[in-house]
């Protein structure tokens, strides 16, 4: 049940090359800062930052909720209903404003267990989780250690539905007593 | 940094010409001698807070007020979960610097009286402020007549119903520490609408688990209701069957569970069928619209604010926007969108939305409404109603492809222990982010 009338209009909005008619985008957005914080940067460990991450990713996973190919434990319920216009210009807005790394500190001895199982992460985020190979995949430096350890469980979940097998993969390759070092690494990357 | 500054200004038509605010001409009458609009907003909870904050965001010249009683704001979301020892009250609480810090002239203070035709509002120390548009956040207040024999001073003193987050909820934590084995707390439940539908149940189940984790296994929490269901129910009885077999007991409004009178001294409620005899008896009383929207006529006759649905602004006097707890508001069986945290800061975002939009001379931007809601039942195991509302044809209608509670049955025990285990998780991120977003 699409409501026409706002789609038409975010998308006339949108080929304007702004999304000033119909709902603005940013009007839509703030919704999301009660969760994810102002300009997507997220003060609360298990929430994710949003702001700065790639617009494909963003892109993706929005949608990949709303069809129910991503399982989630809540963001299914809330996409189902956003149009996909809306879900594009919500991507394209929060990938536009900039990433703000909220380094996590954390014991020396953690953080370098985490370093050294953190290979097999390193070829799709890059070293410290700041350079993605592609558009489709997030920075994940200076990201939520405690969301980034929770996500790890779900693709780590074999019965969950998860797309992106390399992910899934990669994740259940490694030692349980990593995960938790592995988050904790990429948490404390400034860049 | 004013980031949602140039998408409130909406134009008209299908080119996108972006006005400054400065640039617009104002309608006579929406600004003061002073050239800009004076705001006040009375009450500073989730929804008083996100709309002063968010009136900043949008735009650093308004003029904004916010008058709030006390200095240290405590959040009734997580409050429960302190009963069973979760937490402190001190991680619950915000001050209102971050406020002033943006701008924003906070008053500490009590609104008394609203002249809606003159637009002042007279505070208890005296001042009388002017305003241009009012956000009117007052949260409720409590009808003690609703159960005879409870009173203000009972639940000042020896009854707290804590459905105000502070003193109360830890005076309701003391008893409960004070409780033995085999005894039974009462948990009164009021007829809807409520604060926080789920509250109740959840209170019922933190005290369950308080009783557990104490080896308190012949405990039991009864809780007597003046309904016939309740919030996220399925989810409740799962979690009740799962983690405090035999321990919780529910009574229906239709089986003689509501409560409409209360002996302290034998420490007994009645409904008209049944007595309630408890070693801690919690009573929550009826509430309504906080007294402020009552003495102003904002209220209707069930004791609750009616608003446009699209912007908040109340039906009864112009320019003063309602939302929150105060409010009834967007079509939801039963009773409206639920009377919560997340619900009055979205609500909040749209009032501020509808004012910045009426002070600049173009039409309302489109409302949208998210409410997410967690519940914690036990350590490890949160889970959440989502509802999203839209505007459809001219009216605000509740999107029911989309929201819901969390799955009540999942394919295996993996998955349902992680999904609870998530949002037992999430809802600590959400609440931080949620203060943040009104208080910071």
């Amino acid at each position: 049940m699409r409501n026409k009338m706002l789609m038409a209009l975010v998308t006339i909005g949108l080929a304007a090359s702004s999304a000033h008619a119909g709902m603005p985008t940013e009007d839509l957005a703030s919704t999301c800062n009660a969760c994810h914080g102002l300009n997507g940067v997220s003060v609360g460990p298990t929430m994710p930052s949003i702001g700065g991450l790639p617009e494909a990713y963003l892109k993706n996973v929005m949608q990949q909720w709303k069809s129910g190919e991503r399982y989630s434990a809540t963001m299914g319920r809330h996409f189902k209903g956003y149009s996909d216009a809306e879900i594009s210009a919500l991507a394209t807005h929060f990938s536009k404003l900039p990433w703000v790394p909220v380094v996590q500190k954390a014991d020396a001895k953690v953080i370098a267990q985490g370093k050294e199982a953190s290979d097999r992460c390193e070829t799709c985020h890059g070293a410290t989780g700041s350079e993605p190979d592609d558009a489709e995949t997030p920075k994940i430096n200076g990201q939520w250690a405690d969301y980034m350890h929770l996500e790890m469980l779900k693709y780590r979940t074999e019965s969950l539905k998860m797309p992106h097998k390399k992910m899934r993969n990669n994740s259940k390759k490694l030692d349980a007593a990593d995960v938790e070092a592995v988050a904790k690494f990429f948490a404390a990357q400034p860049k | 940094m004013s980031l949602n500054r140039r998408d409130f200004i909406k134009t008209v038509g299908a080119t996108s010409v972006i006005v400054p605010l400065s640039a617009c001409a104002a309608p006579s009458g929406a600004r003061s001698a002073g050239g800009k609009a004076r705001i006040v907003v009375i009450g500073g909870g989730f929804g008083g807070a996100t709309a002063a904050k968010y009136f900043k965001v949008v735009d650093p010249s308004l003029d904004v007020t916010l008058v709030e009683r006390q200095q240290t704001y405590t959040s009734c979301p997580l409050s429960n979960e302190l009963l069973s020892g979760h937490g402190k009250i001190e991680d619950l609480q915000s001050g209102y610097d971050g406020l002033k810090k943006r701008g924003v002239n906070v008053v500490f203070d009590e609104a008394v009286s609203i002249d809606p035709a003159k637009k002042t509002v007279k505070l208890k120390g005296g001042k009388t402020l002017n305003y241009d548009y009012m956000v009117l956040s007052p949260g409720v207040d409590f009808n003690y007549a609703g159960v005879e024999g409870y009173t203000e001073a009972l639940a000042n003193t020896t009854h707290p119903h804590a459905w105000k987050a502070g003193p109360q909820t830890l005076a309701l934590k003391k008893q409960l520490e004070g409780m033995k084995d085999g005894q039974t707390f009462v948990i009164s439940v009021p007829p809807g609408p409520f604060r926080c539908p789920p509250g109740p149940y959840e209170r019922a189940s933190q005290v369950a688990s308080y009783f557990k984790s104490h080896g308190m296994m012949k405990s039991k929490v009864l809780i007597a209701d003046a309904n016939d269901s309740f919030s996220k129910k399925g989810l409740f009885e799962q979690a009740w069957k799962r983690h405090y077999p035999g321990m919780i007991e529910w009574v229906a409004g239709a089986a003689g569970g509501k409560v409409v009178k209360f002996d302290a001294k034998s420490n007994t409620a009645s409904s008209d069928f049944n007595d309630f005899k408890g070693d801690v008896v919690n009573i929550i009383p009826p509430h309504h619209a906080g007294i402020i929207a009552k003495s102003t006529g904002l209220t209707n006759d069930k004791g609750w604010c009616t608003v446009d649905m699209l912007t908040m602004e109340s039906t009864v006097h112009k320019d003063i926007y309602v939302v929150g707890d105060s409010t009834v508001h967007g079509e939801l069986p039963v009773y409206g969108a639920p009377k919560s945290a997340h619900m009055a800061a979205t609500q909040a975002k749209v009032a501020v939305g509808a004012i910045v939009a009426k002070i600049n001379g173009v039409a309302a931007p489109e409302p949208f409404f998210v409410n997410t809601c967690y519940s914690v039942a036990e350590k490890d195991w949160g889970f959440s109603v989502v509802h999203i509302y839209r505007k459809k044809d001219g009216k605000l209608v509740y999107i029911t492809d989309a929201g819901g509670i969390s799955p009540v049955n999942m394919d295996d025990e993996v998955q349902l222990v992680l999904q609870r285990k998530l949002e037992s998780e999430y809802v600590h991120g959400w609440f931080k982010n949620i203060m943040a977003d009104a208080f910071a």
